[in-house]
């Protein structure tokens, strides 16, 4: 990232190549939208190009680079937020077809039971268990990214796994 | 015994993730364990949190489109290209900076590369001619253009309308027409030539000149046309009418014009492709 930071582009590409899988699984776990997620990892490798500058090198870039994918989530979410206040109109009208493709969708997704589950649970209690359980994070590294200690973050991940436990085995 | 128990399950319900994680302090995992035998709620939990706990190991990973990765190619490639201008920049500003404006020569010295330009020159008066001749855009109402006043002699007329008759000036282009047109009369005679040099020599805009310079060329054999073209090349300035004078003197072999290719060979203010070209005509004229 520091050959990146210096404006040698094509560093970025083995960087891609390592992350961007898993940033990929990382926001489609939040989202629960494929199509979605592969826009806004686009949208994570597009800030570390345009904010490249602002990498310090001391810094692990994993750390960072998941920072910037937390952000990137965060701002689509505040702008689906804006939207939805926008268009509520829309929703009424189309709000009876939404209820059709929904349930569709709980039928044709049944054989996926836990990635229902998981979202389910709040958007903080998904992403630290997709952040502990899919990404390979140690809850050190949760804290640092979440701004809370290892503890408090071990903690937080034990209450998301019960509830999604409860979730889970609820039928 | 029973709500101390049931005090003891809520107790330990926080701790039966890091439980079944093996990550518990050994104190706590042995209260845990201690409990468990005891309690089938408890151990209910302890199974489901094994079977999550493998069913999210056992979760395949999503795995994005190809798309993405083409995607993050092609904006890599965009911001590359973006950076290239970026990197520019800033070289002249580091450099010292040079106090007097540096005069980027539009015609390098190079002799194939002149003869390049010299084409293009030739190939932009052609295709001007060709354009008037094949535009009929003067239309009949416009009688300062394109009528043909009987009354007057031919060359009366396009004086008159060259210098733009009465208050109104004749635009360029208008004037291109005209000198175009003039050839077309077949009864070019001393006076349209002598119009027409006039022309070459004094019209203000270098288009109309060129012009001139092409209809002449078409009276080549009129009287007085090669020597008006050979006195011509030392009042031209612009290098287009000049190099296409050049063209024409030595095609039409006009061997007076030698002098005035000399001179123009040396004059300091023309420009080397324009003496180059001088010198390349002398020597084939002589």
């Amino acid at each position: 990232m520091a050959a990146v930071r210096a404006d040698d582009l094509d560093q970025l590409v083995p960087l891609f190549e390592r992350y961007h899988g898993p940033l990929f699984n990382y926001l489609t776990r939040l989202t629960n939208d494929r199509e979605l997620s592969e826009d806004l990892t686009q949208t994570v490798f597009e800030r570390i190009l345009k904010y490249r500058s602002s990498y310090q090198p001391t810094q692990p870039f994993k750390a960072w680079v998941y920072q910037m994918a937390r952000n990137v989530h965060a701002d689509h979410w505040q702008r689906q937020q804006k939207m939805r206040t926008a268009d509520v109109d829309e929703v009424e009208r189309t709000g009876g077809l939404r209820g059709a493709a929904f349930s569709h969708m709980q039928v044709s997704g049944s054989h996926d039971d836990l990635h229902e589950a998981l979202n389910l649970l709040t958007v903080p209690q998904r992403e630290i268990l997709v952040l502990n359980r899919f990404q390979g994070f140690g809850y050190e590294e949760i804290g640092k990214l979440l701004g809370c200690t290892a503890e408090a973050a071990r903690v937080k991940a034990h209450r998301a796994l019960q509830a999604l436990r409860k979730i889970y085995f609820a039928n | 015994m029973k709500p101390t128990e049931f005090s003891a399950c809520h107790e330990l319900e926080a701790l039966l993730p890091a439980y079944v994680e093996r990550s518990l302090p050994a104190a706590e995992a042995e209260r845990v364990a201690a409990h468990l035998p005891n309690c089938p709620n408890c151990q209910l939990q302890v199974t489901q949190l094994r079977a999550l706990s493998d069913d999210l190991d056992a979760a395949l990973p999503e795995i994005p489109r190809t798309a993405l990765r083409a995607n993050f190619m092609a904006m890599l490639e965009q911001q590359k290209q973006l950076l290239k201008p970026e990197a520019d920049v800033p070289a002249p500003i580091q450099a010292p900076v040079q106090p007097e404006a540096k005069v980027v020569s539009m015609w390098p010295t190079a002799v194939a590369s002149n003869w390049l330009r010299v084409a293009a020159s030739i190939v932009l008066i052609a295709s001007g001619v060709f354009l008037g001749r094949n535009l009929h855009w003067g239309n009949a109402g416009n009688g300062n253009v394109a009528a043909t006043n009987p009354e007057k002699p031919a060359h009366v007329e396009l004086a008159q309308a060259l210098n733009g008759s009465k208050s109104r000036t004749v635009s360029a282009s208008d004037r291109i027409q005209l000198v175009t047109n003039s050839t077309k009369a077949p009864q070019a005679d001393d006076n349209t030539v002598q119009v027409l040099l006039n022309t070459l020599n004094f019209d203000p805009n270098p288009n109309v000149r060129l012009a001139a310079c092409e209809a002449l060329y078409r009276l080549r054999d009129a009287p007085g046309v090669r020597e008006g073209l050979a006195n011509s090349l030392p009042i031209q300035t612009d290098p287009n009418v000049q190099i296409a004078l050049i063209d024409m003197v030595v095609s039409l072999r006009v061997h007076r014009a030698v002098p005035q290719l000399q001179r123009l060979a040396k004059k300091a203010d023309a420009l080397p492709v324009v003496r180059a070209q001088a010198e390349a005509g002398i020597g084939k004229l002589i």
